[in-house]
C-alpha cells in the first residue's frame, strides 16, 4: 500500500508508519479512548500529503479499487471528529496545497478575488495578501490553524461575518475531486454556469459546509477585500446581561458599513483569563464587548459616535482607546482560558441576537443548579444571530468526571434549541442533533445529493447525514445522556471541584 | 535549576494547557519541511502529555526524541499559541529529560563530552581563542587588559570559524575606531553553555558561567558586550538565573553597544549604496526582545536602501541554525535556512545582514549553496565595511 501511494505523491508524501498515522486520530477535542474506540476506527491505514488535485484524484482512483474509505484533513483545528476517519481507510492531509494567484478584478462586478488552495491557513492567506494591500473578508476565530478548504467544509462563520456572511458567500468558484476522481472546476450558481448540470455530478452547493462528504476541495476562487483605511477597536463593558444582548442586538439592526466584529465575553471568561495573567484593564464582574470597526475614515468615525451614545444610553462604560485594540491582537488567542482551566469541555450554538440575553440568563441558573462554571465568549455573525461558545471545566484525567461531563453539552444544546438555537456544526459527534439542525425536508435532501454524487460512500463516512451508530440515534442518545446526566450532581459532589478549581 | 522531579511536574502542567489548536503548526519551520503532524509542535505537547501527565512510558520512543531535537528553539511556536503557552521552555525541559533518558542525539552527547576538554564547541584548544586577532594589521587586541570599561565576549563560532571571524574583526576595528577602552579575555573566554542548554545538558552549564562571569567580574568592566545573540540571552536569561544573584555589570548585544556609540556621535557611520535587509536572530528577537538597534545601525548608514522581509521582528522566521538542529539533522537546518535565504532575495536586497554568528554562517551557506544573488553579513560587518570606505 505504501508503495503504490508513494508512486502517486512521492515517497516523502505517503506513510504507513504508526507513529505519523497517530496523530490522524485526534482533533482538538478530547475524548476517552472507550468511546472512541466503541464508536470509531480512527486509525488510519496510510496518510498521504497530495501537492495537486491530479495527485489526489489517482489517490481517490487507488482508493476505490482498494475500496477504502477517504478521510479528508485540513488544519484539524475542530472538535467534532470531523477530520477523523470513522472507518479506517485513507486520510488526505491538505496542508502541502498552499499558495495563492494574483489577485483578479472582476470586469463585472469591480470585486477582487483570488484563487487559493485549500490547504493555506486563513492567518497566512492574510499575510501574503496584506503585503498586496488586500485582506480576506473574514476569517475563522482558529485562523493561523484553520484552512480555506476546511473553513469552507465547515460552518464559515467567525470574524468578520457580520458585513461579509459566511464564507461559503465568498466563495466565486471551486475546484474539487469527485468520489470517483474526477477534476471538476464549479462556478457558483448565481455568477457564471455551473460545470456539471445532472444531478448526478457534483454541484458548487455539495461543497458548501458539507465536511468533505461529497468531494474534495482543492482550490478556491475567493473574494477579497482593500485592507481598510481606518480601524478601530472599542472595548464597552456592561453591568447586565440584558444590556448587552440589548448593545448586540442594536449593533445588528444599525447596519453600519464600518462595524467589522463584535465578540462577546462573559464575566466568567474574563475572570478566567484575569487568573492567568491576561485582560488587566476590564473591570471584574461586566460583560464586556469588543466592537472592531473598520472601513473608510468618515465611516469609522460616525460610528464610534453613534456607539459611543448607545453605551451611555444602555448605562455601560468605553473603556480607554487601546484596551479594544490589545483584545483585537489577542483575537486567536482564547484558549488561554486553559491555564487556569486545562480540560474544558464545550458546545458551540448559532443563536438568534434576540434571544442572547434569555440564553445568558438561562445558562448561569443551568450553571448555578449543577454547579458548573460556564465560561462564555460569542461573536455577533450577522446581524440577527450570534455564534455563542459555551465553554465549561471538566478533568480529561479523571474517566468517570469526563464522562458525566459530557452530558453536560446536551443540556447546553437544549438549553439553545430551546430558543431557536442549533448545534453549530455537525461532524461525527453532533449527527445525534441532526433533527434539531435540519428539517425533514432539508436531511432527505442532504443524503440524496450524497447518495447521487457519493454512492459507495467513500469519502468521510459517518459524518454528517444519519447517525453513524445505534448510540448516536437521536431518541438511543438523547436517553443516555439524561441517565449519564443524573450521575453527573453525584460524582462532582464526591470528587469536589466541581467547578474545576 | 530544577530537580528531575520538578521538571517532569512543570512539564506535565504545561503540557495539560496546550488545546491542540494547532497555531502553531503552519509558524513551526520544521513543520512547515517535514510537513507531517508528528512534527508539529501541538504533536510533540501531545506525546509529552502522554508521558509526563498520564505516565505512558512506552510512548517515549527513539521516533519521539528525535522529532523533539529536531526543534530549532526559534520561539515562534510560543509566540503564536493560543494558549499563551511559553513552549521554548518546555522544549528545553523536554530535552533536559532526553539526557537523563540516554534518548539525546549522539552528536549533541558528542558535543557535550567535548565541550568539557576544550572549554569551545570547536575541536581547536581554547588558546587558540585569539587567531583570528593576528589577521588584523591595524588593531591590536589587549586581552585582559586592567582598567578597560568594556569587555568583548567574542563567541565560539566568531573565534573558532573561519567564516564567522570577520565579525570579530570588524567588533574589534569599529571599538578601536571610536576610541573604546576596552578587552577581550582570550582564552579565559569559555563557551557560553547556550548548546548545552539547548541539547539538554544545562546541568554542566554552571561551571561555565560561574568561570565566566568570574573571570569579567575580576576585569571590572562596566559593561558586557557580545556579538552572538545566543551568548547575549544566555548571559543576560540564564547566567543570572543560575548564579541566583545579579552580575554586576551591563550586558549588551554589540548591536546595542554600537547603536549607542552612534546616538552619542561617538562613531559615525560611512556610506553604502547597498539595498539591504535584515533577519531578526530567534535568540536576540523574539527571545529577548532587541528588535530596534540593529535596524537603527542599517538605517544610520549613509546611501543605504534598507528593506523589510514579511516576515520580521516578532514574526520573523528562523535561519535554521538555532537550537543544535544542524547537529541532528544538516539537510532540514539547511532547507529551513534556503527558505529564508530566499525570502531576503524576494525583497530586491542584495545583502541579507543579521546580528547573529550563527544565523550569518548558515544563511551564507544557503546562500552559497543555492547560488543566490545576496551576501550574507553580520551588522557590525556592513557597519564596518561603511566604515572602511
Amino acid at each position: 500500500m505504501e508503495q503504490a501511494l508513494q508512486k502517486i505523491c512521492g515517497e516523502k508524501r505517503a506513510t504507513t508508519d504508526p507513529f505519523e498515522l497517530a496523530p490522524y486520530t485526534k482533533d482538538v477535542a478530547y475524548v476517552p479512548a472507550i468511546l472512541v474506540n466503541l464508536l470509531t476506527n480512527p486509525l488510519p491505514k496510510a496518510v498521504v500529503q497530495p501537492i495537486s488535485a491530479e495527485e489526489i484524484s489517482s489517490v481517490i482512483k487507488w482508493a476505490r479499487q482498494a475500496n477504502m474509505p477517504i478521510t479528508v484533513r485540513g488544519g484539524g483545528s475542530t472538535a467534532y471528529f470531523n477530520c477523523i476517519p470513522m472507518k479506517s481507510g485513507l486520510v488526505i492531509d491538505t496542508n502541502r496545497l498552499q499558495g495563492f494567484s494574483e489577485i483578479e478584478l472582476d470586469p463585472g462586478s469591480h470585486q477582487k478575488m483570488v484563487w487559493v488552495k485549500a490547504g493555506m491557513t486563513w492567518k497566512d492567506l492574510d499575510d501574503g495578501l496584506r503585503q498586496q494591500g488586500c485582506a480576506v473578508c473574514s476569517s475563522p476565530s482558529s485562523a493561523p490553524s484553520a484552512t480555506i478548504g476546511g473553513w469552507v467544509s465547515m460552518g464559515g462563520l467567525g470574524i468578520g461575518s457580520v458585513p461579509y456572511g459566511s464564507v461559503h458567500d465568498q466563495v466565486m468558484a471551486l475546484r474539487s475531486v469527485t468520489a470517483t476522481g474526477e477534476i471538476v472546476e464549479l462556478s457558483r450558481p448565481d455568477k457564471g454556469p455551473a460545470r456539471n448540470k445532472g444531478a448526478e455530478d457534483l454541484q458548487f452547493n455539495d461543497l458548501m459546509g458539507t465536511e468533505g462528504t461529497r468531494g474534495i476541495i482543492t482550490e478556491i476562487k475567493l473574494l477579497v477585500r482593500d485592507v481598510p483605511e481606518k480601524e478601530e477597536h472599542l472595548l464597552a463593558v456592561f453591568n447586565h446581561e440584558t444590556d448587552t444582548g440589548a448593545m448586540m442586538s442594536w449593533l445588528g439592526g444599525k447596519h453600519f458599513t464600518a462595524l467589522y466584529n463584535v465578540h462577546f465575553s462573559s464575566p466568567e471568561f474574563i475572570m478566567t483569563l484575569q487568573k492567568a495573567g491576561y485582560a488587566p484593564e476590564i473591570p471584574s464582574g461586566k460583560y464586556s464587548l469588543e466592537i472592531d470597526l473598520e472601513g473608510k475614515r468618515i465611516d469609522v468615525d460616525q460610528a464610534i459616535a453613534q456607539i459611543t451614545k448607545q453605551v451611555e444610553l444602555l448605562s455601560g462604560t468605553l473603556l480607554p482607546e487601546g484596551v479594544g485594540a490589545e483584545e483585537w491582537k489577542d483575537r486567536f488567542k482564547s484558549l488561554r482560558l486553559e491555564q487556569t482551566l486545562p480540560s474544558l469541555l464545550a458546545a458551540e450554538i448559532t443563536l438568534p441576537i434576540s434571544q442572547f440575553a434569555t440564553f445568558y440568563a438561562r445558562l448561569r441558573q443551568l450553571g448555578q443548579k449543577t454547579d458548573t462554571l460556564c465560561v462564555t465568549y460569542a461573536h455577533l455573525v450577522s446581524p440577527d444571530t450570534a455564534l455563542v461558545m459555551v465553554l465549561y471545566p471538566s478533568d480529561e484525567l479523571n474517566l468517570i468526571r469526563y464522562i458525566v461531563d459530557l452530558s453536560f453539552t446536551s443540556n447546553l444544546y437544549k438549553l439553545g434549541n430551546s430558543l431557536g438555537g442549533k448545534p453549530y456544526v455537525i461532524g461525527f459527534w453532533n449527527t445525534a442533533y441532526l433533527k434539531k439542525i435540519y428539517t425533514k425536508e432539508e436531511r432527505d435532501r442532504r443524503l440524496q445529493r450524497k447518495h447521487a454524487v457519493d454512492p459507495h460512500a467513500m469519502l468521510n463516512p459517518g459524518k454528517g447525514y444519519n447517525p453513524p451508530n445505534i448510540i448516536l440515534n437521536s431518541t438511543v442518545f438523547g436517553f443516555g445522556m439524561i441517565m449519564i446526566g443524573l450521575f453527573r450532581p453525584l460524582v462532582l459532589k464526591i470528587q469536589k471541584g466541581g467547578k474545576g478549581q | 535549576m530544577k530537580t528531575m522531579e520538578e521538571l517532569h511536574q512543570q512539564i506535565a502542567k504545561t503540557s495539560y494547557i496546550c488545546g491542540s489548536c494547532g497555531s502553531c503548526r503552519s509558524v513551526c519551520p520544521v513543520y512547515r519541511e517535514i510537513g507531517w503532524e508528528s512534527s508539529a509542535p501541538r504533536r510533540k505537547i501531545a506525546l509529552a502529555k502522554e508521558v509526563f501527565l498520564k505516565h505512558k512510558e512506552k510512548i517515549a520512543t527513539e521516533q519521539y526524541a528525535q522529532r523533539l531535537q529536531e526543534c530549532t528553539l526559534c520561539g515562534k511556536c510560543a509566540e503564536i499559541c493560543a494558549a499563551g503557552i511559553n513552549t521554548r521552555e518546555l522544549w528545553l525541559d523536554l530535552r533536559e529529560d532526553l539526557t537523563a533518558r540516554g534518548m539525546e542525539h549522539p552528536n549533541l552527547k558528542q558535543m557535550a563530552v567535548q565541550l568539557k576538554t576544550t572549554h569551545n564547541i570547536s575541536t581547536f584548544p581554547n588558546e587558540s581563542r585569539l587567531d583570528w586577532a593576528e589577521d588584523l594589521d591595524d588593531v591590536e587586541v589587549e586581552v585582559s587588559k586592567a582598567g578597560s570599561e568594556v569587555a568583548y565576549f567574542v563567541g565560539c563560532v566568531s573565534s573558532f570559524y573561519p567564516m564567522s571571524v570577520g565579525i570579530s574583526e570588524s567588533i574589534v576595528s569599529i571599538l578601536d575606531r571610536a576610541n573604546v577602552n576596552y578587552t577581550v579575555l582570550g582564552s579565559d573566554e569559555w563557551c557560553c553553555g547556550f548548546p548545552l542548554i539547548a541539547s539538554g545538558n544545562s546541568q554542566q552549564v554552571t561551571e561555565l558561567a560561574e568561570h565566566n562571569v568570574e573571570k569579567v567580574r575580576a576585569l571590572g568592566v562596566k559593561t558586557l558586550i557580545t556579538g552572538c545573540a545566543s551568548c547575549y540571552h544566555t548571559w543576560t536569561h540564564e547566567y543570572p538565573t543560575i548564579l541566583g544573584e545579579a552580575l554586576g555589570f551591563e550586558v549588551l548585544h554589540a548591536t546595542q553597544y554600537m547603536a549607542r556609540l552612534i546616538r552619542e556621535k561617538q562613531l559615525m557611520p560611512g556610506n553604502l549604496e547597498e539595498t539591504v535587509t535584515y533577519h531578526d536572530p530567534c535568540d536576540l528577537g523574539r527571545n529577548s526582545g532587541i528588535y530596534d538597534e540593529p535596524r537603527e545601525i542599517l538605517q544610520a548608514i549613509e546611501g543605504l536602501n534598507f528593506v523589510e522581509m514579511p516576515h520580521r521582528r516578532e514574526m520573523a522566521d528562523c535561519c535554521g541554525g538555532g537550537g543544535n538542529l544542524a547537529a541532528v539533522d544538516k539537510d532540514l537546518s539547511q532547507a529551513i535556512a534556503v527558505k529564508r535565504a530566499r525570502e531576503a532575495v524576494a525583497t530586491g536586497a542584495t545583502i541579507l545582514t543579521s546580528a547573529c554568528q550563527q544565523c550569518v554562517q548558515t544563511l551564507q551557506m544557503a546562500a552559497r549553496q543555492e547560488k543566490l544573488p545576496l551576501e550574507v553579513l553580520d551588522v557590525t560587518e556592513l557597519l564596518w565595511r561603511s566604515l572602511e570606505e
